[in-house]
């Protein structure tokens, strides 16, 4: 019963594959840049494909590449060639009509979309079993960009407009007219229940087309009395006879569009009928994509290169045998035969679904309908178990075909309520993100609005700026190993979102690593460029505000200095050493908070620090910076300044789900304040008296301890003041008269500073050293120095020490009053 | 030749010098400052080597007859952006590479700002020399090696054509650095440390090293 939910008759799928045409020779552009190798181009013009939705569209899954140029195409495969049933079964002509609106149909929706498919045949037109069809392999021609990346023709010799021989230039080659020239060939083949041509060989075939040519009278006419068919053309019905006489129009002006054909009055009475079985309200189908299912499937062990090779579509040869006799200076290879795996490979091959149902089998019903918004226990009770392995890697998680169901069912009802289920988004997003819907999971984390297509659509991504050499340096040294960002289609989709985020932010300017910084947005959104675009736009005010001024000297060097203070508050022992070696973040985190890491570490990872970075705040890249700190930390101890830089310039693997867990801890334990920045986005904070304001970097740079709010000191005061040290600075008169409630006092006056030694402060020493986990407050007041004493004990090696901004006055203002006279309570 | 591996210890017994110089690179964005140092101190070359975000910094070790030569190569971005950094880093040099593309003129142009700005601003006795990168390309050349010889000849620069791919004359410039650097010990007295730090604190003091990014 559960199963059957993925055993519908659409949801199969196949792999093609064919070889790239190897470049010869020169192996630079223009450019001085490597040639981008044909597969990639391919890859990239191919993920177009995958957005393509269409009734009568088998839909586009994977592209995969290979060795030696391979690219595997993975495709929807259901139903049964048409040419099969060619000679067998007589269609009637009510039939021909519905195939031929369904076929102007799927080629209208191709056409709109600049996608010509040159290689229409009756073997990529499968019939499902309401005799629909839906078009296969649609997409070779559009991918290779226009035939010119592979060394075959891509074309069906008999179904070819005749205009396709006579090599004429480049704009009629993808005229979408000679899909129309295949159409009437089709029709004809059904009509006559019969394939044309086919005892000619390959060369009389084009000689036939080509005799069209110099046919005064009707082509159709010519075709059926070669073809002994005189009688079914002369008994056809007017209409139909001439849809088939428009497409097979020698002059390709003559031929009408499919969009013109669909106006037809024949076409009326399709139009209207749903495409598909229109007798159940809701299709099992709906509740599953084809890509969902695909994904699935690979992560129970579907292997599309296993899959080539058991049916021998990928052959492993001898590398001798590949070897040329003779290679001219120029790089031409001689001698050499010509590989037969390099031409067109029309086997399809259909792969089988039965492990994914064998390790679905058992998944209840249920878990496909997840309640979000009510529940109740008696409904909980006829739920099956959770699936969990909530505390299992997140490498495991992701692998998991079980548990990557579940999410996927999860949050894509989640994203379909959005933007009401922000909130459940935000919290299931704080477990993990499922990689098949990152894209849009990140999306609503970042708040993009449904209309965001219109407004990059009109945003000026041509115009000629100054800025344009250094993006065009810029894009072909980005995050290059990925094939997406690679690609010919990924470099254009990249130079247009940087070009319109200069454009539309005019308060703002390039800086060398805004490419990096777009990179991931436009990796997970690859067929949605105004998505990537707006998640950017929203990106940089929450995150990077105000680093890609012109002039953003006091924002970075702000940045850089808590930086610094977090290092010292969580880590004393390493701030001193770098403080004692001189090695400051200047030289080496520029580039990682500029770009949140995204220059620095390769795409898989920046992915997973930005799953936290999207539920954190601007300051959560603080604690990144900190967590790859301390895992380098014991080669850092030891380092010289040399070895440190050395060590960040050449930055050695570093375990990013440690890192992030660790920056997770270090982020909850810090409270807000001490992070608080001048510059960060009023937007996304709230200030009141009780907070930091009015700090000016030179302070900021002096301060090795970060400071505290009044209203971090207040709530930590009022909910967990067993995780605070309160230290009173003042003398012991101020201190008596009024303080804060549990807090100790030493006099800054009674501690000698000469040498770190913590037993200088006296009796309260002890309790300082066990006060590892508490956060230690330290209050004075204008007449104390506020900085010498936190100074003291970050060198004396005491950790979380932070001074609170304002003094002692400011918190004679705070209601209900966290202060006590000690007068009184003694 | 550059040695690559351990060249830092001295042949036993000998009374080999020791010799530490900083050097910076220095020119426009994507000319193959950074694919020099690479092919330098790694003898690699990547065809897609990331742009260089503030500096980087890398060290590298010749040996000139009895002489041990240590680089610390300071790699600086090219953008314009970051030219502000770009003091904290010639302060202080013994050696700069100013490079330039070979077919782009505007990056010959950009290189000769950067002499000058050294000529003026940096220590007078800094040894400069005058890269032109990308030899390999020279069919798409569009600054002629006489113009830019005759350039570095009048300004007493060092020139060479390089290319970081192909290697042509990239331990050379290098070499040709060193040799023409004063030499003296640095076994007594100064520790390994020495170049960096001086670095770091800068002239404005210890803790604005630089005025990054301004
Ligand atoms: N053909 C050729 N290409 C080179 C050579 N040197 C560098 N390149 C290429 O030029 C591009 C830029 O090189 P980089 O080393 O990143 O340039 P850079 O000067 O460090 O640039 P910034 O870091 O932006 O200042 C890269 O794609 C290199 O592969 C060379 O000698 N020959
Ligand atoms: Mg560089």
């Amino acid at each position: 019963m559960k199963i059957s939910l993925f055993k519908s008759p659409e949801l199969q799928f196949s792999a093609t594959t064919f070889f790239a045409k190897q470049h010869k020779g020169e192996t630079c552009g223009s450019n001085g840049l490597p040639l981008t190798p044909n597969s990639i181009i391919i890859f990239g013009k191919a993920q177009m494909l995958k957005t393509l939705k269409h009734p009568y569209l088998c839909e586009y899954l994977d592209i995969i590449r290979g060795k030696h140029e391979r690219t595997i195409v993975v495709s929807q495969f259901c139903g049964k060639p048409a040419s099969e049933f060619i000679g067998k079964n007589q269609l009637s002509i009510s039939e021909v009509k519905k195939i031929a609106f369904q076929l102007f149909t799927a080629l209208n929706e191709l056409h709109k979309k600049r996608i010509v498919h040159r290689n229409l045949s009756c073997e990529n037109i499968l019939i499902q079993s309401n005799g629909d069809i839906k078009l296969f392999n649609y997409g070779s021609y559009y991918m290779t960009n226009n035939g010119q990346l592979v060394t075959f023709p891509i074309m069906k010799l008999a179904y070819s407009a005749p205009e396709v021989y006579l090599s004429p230039s480049k704009a009629d080659i993808a005229s979408s007219k000679v899909d129309v020239w295949s159409v009437g060939i089709i029709l004809i083949e059904f009509i006559f229940n019969k394939q044309l041509w086919s005892n000619l060989k390959l060369g009389q075939q084009i000689r036939k087309i080509l005799s069209f040519y110099q046919c005064g009278t009707s082509i159709f006419e010519k075709i059926a009395r070669e073809h002994n068919c005189f009688d079914i053309y002369h008994n056809l019905p007017q209409d139909i006879k001439e849809i088939v006489e428009q497409c097979l129009q020698i002059n390709p002006k003559n031929r009408p569009s499919c969009e013109e054909f669909l106006q037809n009055e024949m076409f009326v009475e399709y139009k209207n009928v749903k495409c598909k079985n229109p007798s159940r309200v809701c299709k099992p189908y709906q509740i599953f994509t084809l890509k969902e299912l695909y994904q699935w499937w690979q992560l129970t062990g579907g292997d599309v290169f296993l899959e080539l090779k058991k049916q021998g579509l990928i052959r492993s040869s001898p590398p001798v045998l590949s070897l040329p006799c003779l290679i001219m200076l120029d790089g031409t290879i001689l001698g050499q035969g010509r590989n037969p795996a390099t031409l067109y490979d029309f086997r399809i091959v259909h792969m089988g679904l039965d492990t994914l149902y064998q390790r679905f089998g058992h998944i209840h019903l249920n878990s496909c309908y997840p309640l979000l918004h009510f529940k109740s226990d008696i409904i909980d009770m006829f739920d099956p178990a959770p699936y969990d392995i909530k505390n299992l890697p997140l490498v495991i998680k992701e692998k998991d075909p079980e548990y990557q169901f579940h999410r996927i069912i999860l949050f894509r009802r989640l994203l379909h309520g959005y933007p009401f289920t922000k909130d459940m988004i935000r919290k299931e997003a704080k477990k993990d993100i499922p990689p098949l819907l990152r894209g849009e999971i990140w999306a609503a984390l970042l708040d993009i609005k449904a209309d965001y297509k219109k407004a990059y659509a009109v945003i000026d991504k041509e115009t000629v700026t100054t800025t344009d050499r250094q993006i065009e340096v810029d894009i072909p040294r980005c995050h290059q190993y990925n094939e997406l960002l690679s690609s010919t289609e990924g470099h254009i989709k990249l130079r247009r979102i940087l070009k319109a985020w200069v454009q539309k932010n005019t308060q703002y300017v390039y800086w060398q690593g805004l490419d990096s910084l777009t990179a991931p947005f436009l990796y997970l959104n690859f067929n949605d460029e105004a998505k990537a675009y707006h998640c950017l736009s929203a990106f940089v005010p929450k995150y990077v505000h105000k680093f890609f001024l012109r002039d953003n000297s006091a924002v970075i060097r702000e940045y850089l200095a808590k930086f610094s203070q977090l290092i010292a508050f969580h880590d004393p022992e390493l701030a001193n050493h770098l403080h004692n070696i001189n090695f400051y973040p200047e030289l080496f985190a520029i580039p990682w908070f500029l770009t949140v890491f995204s220059h620095v570490f390769p795409l898989y990872k920046i992915l997973h620090v930005w799953d936290n970075l999207l539920l954190g705040d601007s300051s959560f890249p603080l604690h990144v910076g900190l967590s790859v700190l301390t895992q380098l930390r014991t080669k850092l101890l030891t380092a010289g300044f040399n070895d440190c830089i050395l060590l960040f310039s050449d930055l050695p693997e570093v375990d990013i789900e440690k890192s992030i867990n660790y920056s997770i801890d270090t982020f909850k334990k810090t409270p807000k304040s001490i992070t608080a920045r001048e510059h960060q986005n009023e937007e996304f904070t709230i200030q009141s008296e009780h907070d930091i304001s009015g700090v000016t970097l030179d302070d900021l740079n002096k301060e090795r301890s970060p400071r505290i709010s009044a209203r971090d000191t207040t709530d930590l005061l009022r909910t967990a003041p067993e995780s605070i040290l309160v230290i009173d600075i003042r003398n012991p008169v101020q201190f008596s008269r009024c303080c804060v409630r549990g807090s100790i006092n030493i006099p800054f006056s009674s501690v000698s500073f000469g040498e770190s030694n913590i037993e200088n402060i006296g009796q309260h020493a002890q309790m300082l050293k066990n006060s590892q986990e508490r956060i230690v407050i330290i209050v004075g007041s204008t007449d104390t120095d506020l900085e010498l004493f936190p100074k003291f004990l970050l060198n004396c090696g005491i950790s979380k020490v932070c001074v609170l901004h304002g003094g002692f006055n400011i918190l004679t203002s705070v209601t209900p009053t966290v202060l006590v006279s000690q007068k009184f309570e003694t | 030749m550059a040695n690559r591996s351990g060249a830092a210890q001295r042949p036993n017994g000998t009374q080999g010098k020791i010799c530490q110089f900083k050097l910076v690179l220095l020119g426009e964005s994507a000319v193959g400052k950074s694919s020099l140092v690479l092919r330098f101190v790694k003898g690699q070359f990547h065809e897609y080597q990331e742009s260089t975000i503030g500096a980087a910094f890398l060290t590298q070790t010749v040996c000139l007859d009895d002489t041990t030569v240590k680089f610390e190569i300071w790699d600086t971005a090219g953008q314009e952006r970051y030219h502000s950094l770009a003091p904290m880093y010639y302060r202080g040099a013994q050696a700069a590479i100013v490079v330039y593309d070979i077919t782009n003129q505007d990056t010959f142009g950009r290189a000769k700002t950067w002499v000058k700005e050294l000529q003026r601003q940096a220590s007078p006795t800094i040894v400069i020399a005058l890269a032109g990168n990308k030899q390999d390309l020279a069919n798409k050349r569009m600054v002629e090696f006489e113009e830019a010889q005759t350039y570095a000849d009048e300004n007493g620069l060092l020139f060479m054509e390089t290319s970081a791919k192909t290697a042509l004359n990239v331990n050379d410039i290098f070499l040709a650095i060193a040799k023409k650097l004063p030499k003296y010990d640095q076994n007594q007295g100064q520790s390994g440390q020495g170049q960096g730090r001086r670095l770091a604190e800068g002239d404005q003091g210890a803790k604005t090293p630089g005025n990054c990014c301004k």
